[in-house]
């Protein structure tokens, strides 16, 4: 039993801060809110330079090799710092499934780029009437020769803009899983992206495709395969995107802390009453169970054990801590925290928008409530 | 970062559950008893806890000194918890809050007269801090001790003394300096339980089978030999132990217990027909429990991590700890409730009582626990001050 970090990762983390502190404070944060490209130049060389883009991709591609404890301290940073980057889309979900169930040929095309930040590959998966079940992929892919054709509507497509390619969810038939992974070129005829607003004010898109036509070679695994690559996948990106959340906690939790020091009402500090001081205790102990939690869904993922149950946990109880507890910090905040002068409000919505995407409060007590009740069945 | 014990942790863990299988007795066994199982009040009881004393597991974390083995504290936490999860008697009052307060801070002939026999399980203590003006104020305690030749004459009363009515000493506080601020003049104390002038009378509780205590002190009389420690210090020495052994007093096990017996009950019964597991809005409710007691698992763990690296106390963990997982252990036992229906009105006995009646015993007993050692406003007020560094609010 050893819940503290080993020195490496020690300094992976710190440098990780300073990092973000450096090309990513919160002013840049601001400037990229609603940018169509979203992700400052600079900061994305440094992911680069630093080898954060290829933290967790094997070494043979370019890659450092490391586990998903490194990737989460990563991710806790990033989730602090709240910088905006395509690094998710593209180094964990995009290089995950090309990892998993790429040609040797499509690795050895895309996985240095990704290490290198020469290119993004970005997820198209939602659908504007679908939820996160295989169900939701409705976008056809018809077969014809060679080639696929691809008719449907994709959303929520992070980045998109700045994407070198799109890896699409598409349906190839009618089974539950007749679902594929296809690499498209976002240039490609028919192809047409609109950035959609949003809550977080980060950077998506709806992305129509219109008789897009992509060979059969840009097929990432076997027919029929797509859908379990990517729920595999999956389960790596949600213990990424729970570090996130705890991180984003940890850091709104302390603004508010230094805030109820410093802002007095009735004379004295509003940390001194108890109905401001016990929400913060509360949430302390929150954001230390569910950090907690996540550490031990990244160890258990990094060990090779199962993270069938912990990794939905770990998104299911960051996600909501990071939510209830923005939500408590802009009402200790008070007036100012409505105004977008003041900083919390920048964690408040990224917090919902973060419970919301990558599998939702929903999905996630489902793929928990199975692994707890169902497993006489299976 | 490692989540695991270490294999000789694990073979320690072997050892208590082979232990606990050949002495497996369900009168001493009772985990519906709920947290009260932790106490050593019948005979049945004391013998068990005697022979955990014979296997050398009372006092691992004592100094050689005093019998103890020198081991660290993750021993303890290990069998209290398997005890604990198996309904058993525990170790925290007379190993922990007694035994190390008096190697700590006691005279070397209380240490002698006491520690040989806590080792042996030879004695049982009550403890005697609650007065009924000084509750989670528990410096405002009021019991009168006034000098009386070399010793000292108590008058007032205590309560909610658990152990009262079975303990062959009591481990009290007085006030010795009325002047003094108020957590400045109390001194520690041990007595007899059976000592002229000390009246016991129990208090009924909604824990239907168990009961709580008060001590009335009439002209009582203590040897000053019997005092704890320094004059006047007792408040600190009070805080110093409970801050230390709180997490003794709050196990996480029996929680775990309670959520596999409503797991194993949601997936296997059915309601009018149809699977209870089938039911989306119980499916959502498991979800949460599950996740809700992983976190105050590790919450736990970080409490333990923190000991086994030695250093300050982990007195904020152990606050995290006690709010969280009491919380939760209240909520299992609503949600227990709400998941098995009517039925689970039934106690323990009825022959139709859903998951044999836990849902009452648990519903019944868990509320005293955010109340007790350390109510949840008050691990609320500590985290608030020492961990979050936030100015002093009452």
């Amino acid at each position: 039993m050893d819940l503290d970090f080993t020195e490496e990762q020690q300094m992976l983390r710190e440098m990780v801060r300073g990092m973000c502190a450096e090309y990513a404070p919160l002013d840049v944060v601001r400037a990229m809110e609603d940018d169509p490209t979203g992700c400052p130049a600079e900061f994305w060389k440094q992911l680069g330079e630093l080898d954060l883009l290829g933290l967790t991709i094997p070494e043979e591609y370019g890659g450092s090799g490391q586990t998903a404890l490194e990737g989460a301290i990563v991710y806790a940073e990033l989730g602090r710092s709240l910088a905006p980057s395509p690094h998710f889309v593209s180094s964990v979900m995009s290089a995950g499934a090309l990892v998993l169930a790429g040609s040797d040929e499509q690795k050895r095309a895309w996985l240095p780029k990704i290490v290198s930040g020469d290119a993004i590959l970005t997820p198209a998966w939602l659908e504007p009437k679908g939820g996160y079940g295989p169900a939701g992929v409705q976008l056809r892919a018809v077969a014809e020769g060679a080639e696929y054709r691809l008719t449907g509507t994709k959303q929520h497509v992070l980045f998109a803009r700045a994407a070198t390619r799109l890896l699409v969810l598409v349906r190839t038939g009618d089974g539950d899983e007749d679902i594929a992974l296809l690499l498209v070129d976002p240039q490609s005829p028919g192809v047409e992206l609109t950035q959609q607003l949003s809550l977080a004010s980060d950077t998506q898109y709806k992305v129509s495709f219109d008789d897009v036509r992509v060979p059969a070679t840009e097929r990432v695994g076997a027919e029929g395969s797509g859908w379990a690559t990517w729920d595999e996948v999956m389960y790596d990106g949600i213990i990424m995107l729970a570090a996130q959340a705890m991180g984003g906690a940890e850091r709104a939790l302390e603004i508010t802390v230094q805030y109820t020091k410093d802002r007095e009402q009735f004379g004295k500090p509003l940390g001194a009453f108890q109905a401001i001081a016990h929400y913060l205790a509360d949430a302390s102990t929150d954001v230390d169970g569910g950090m907690t939690l996540v550490w031990e869904a990244a160890w258990a993922r990094s060990e090779g054990k199962s993270v069938a149950r912990l990794a939905p946990m770990a998104k299911l109880f960051a996600c909501q801590t990071y939510r209830d507890m923005t939500a408590m910090c802009v009402q200790v905040w008070g007036g100012v925290g409505f105004t977008l002068e003041y900083d919390i409000q920048l964690f408040f919505r990224r917090a919902k928008q973060l419970q919301l995407s990558w599998w939702d409060t929903r999905h996630l007590e489902e793929l928990i409530a199975s692994d707890v009740l169902d497993r006489a069945e299976a | 970062m490692n989540f695991e014990f270490s294999e000789e942790q694990y073979e320690f863990l072997e050892q208590v559950d082979r232990f606990l299988e050949e002495n497996y007795d369900p009168e001493v066994m009772d985990p519906s008893r709920e947290n009260m199982s932790q106490l050593v009040d019948t005979p049945k009881r004391r013998a068990f806890m005697k022979k955990i004393g014979q296997r050398g597991w009372l006092g691992m974390t004592w100094p050689k000194k005093y019998g103890g083995s020198e081991g660290e504290g993750v021993y303890e936490y290990l069998l209290n918890e398997r005890l604990a999860g198996a309904g058993c008697p525990q170790i925290g009052k007379g190993v922990g809050i007694i035994g190390k307060t008096l190697i700590r801070r006691g005279s070397e002939k209380l240490r002698q007269e006491f520690l040989p026999k806590i080792l042996e399980n030879d004695i049982e203590f009550a403890v005697g801090y609650s007065e009924p003006q000084a509750g989670s104020d528990a410096a405002a305690m009021a019991l009168k001790a006034v000098r009386d030749g070399d010793g000292w004459r108590l008058n007032g009363q205590k309560i909610f003394t658990t152990s009262a009515h079975f303990a062959e000493w009591y481990w009290f506080g007085a006030r010795t300096d009325p002047d003094a601020p108020k957590h400045k003049g109390i001194t520690l104390f041990l007595m007899p339980m059976n000592a002229p002038g000390l009246t016991i009378q129990a208090m009924a509780t909604i824990g239907e089978r168990e009961i709580t205590n008060q001590v009335f002190f009439d002209d009582a009389w203590v040897s000053d030999e019997y005092r704890v420690g320094e004059l006047n210090q007792g408040f600190q020495y009070i805080s110093e132990a409970l801050d230390l052994e709180r997490f003794t007093m709050f196990t996480f096990a029996p929680i775990q217990g309670r959520v596999d017996l409503l797991c194993e009950y949601v997936a296997s019964e059915q309601r009018d027909g149809r699977p209870l597991r089938q039911d989306p809005v119980i499916r959502q409710r498991i979800a949460q429990l599950v996740t809700q007691t992983e976190v105050a698992r590790v919450l736990g763990l970080r409490f333990v991590a923190k000991s086994i690296k030695g250093g300050a106390p982990p007195t904020n963990e152990a606050s995290q700890y006690k709010l969280y997982a009491t919380t939760h252990s209240v909520r299992v036992a609503n949600a227990s409730m709400d998941i098995g229906g009517p039925a689970t009105q039934l106690r323990v006995g009825m022959e139709d009582a859903p998951m044999n009646g836990r849902a009452d015993t648990s519903y019944r007993c868990t509320v005293v626990e955010t109340i007790g050692g350390g109510s949840s406003e008050i691990q609320k007020n500590i985290i608030a001050r020492r961990k979050l560094g936030l100015p002093k609010n009452f």
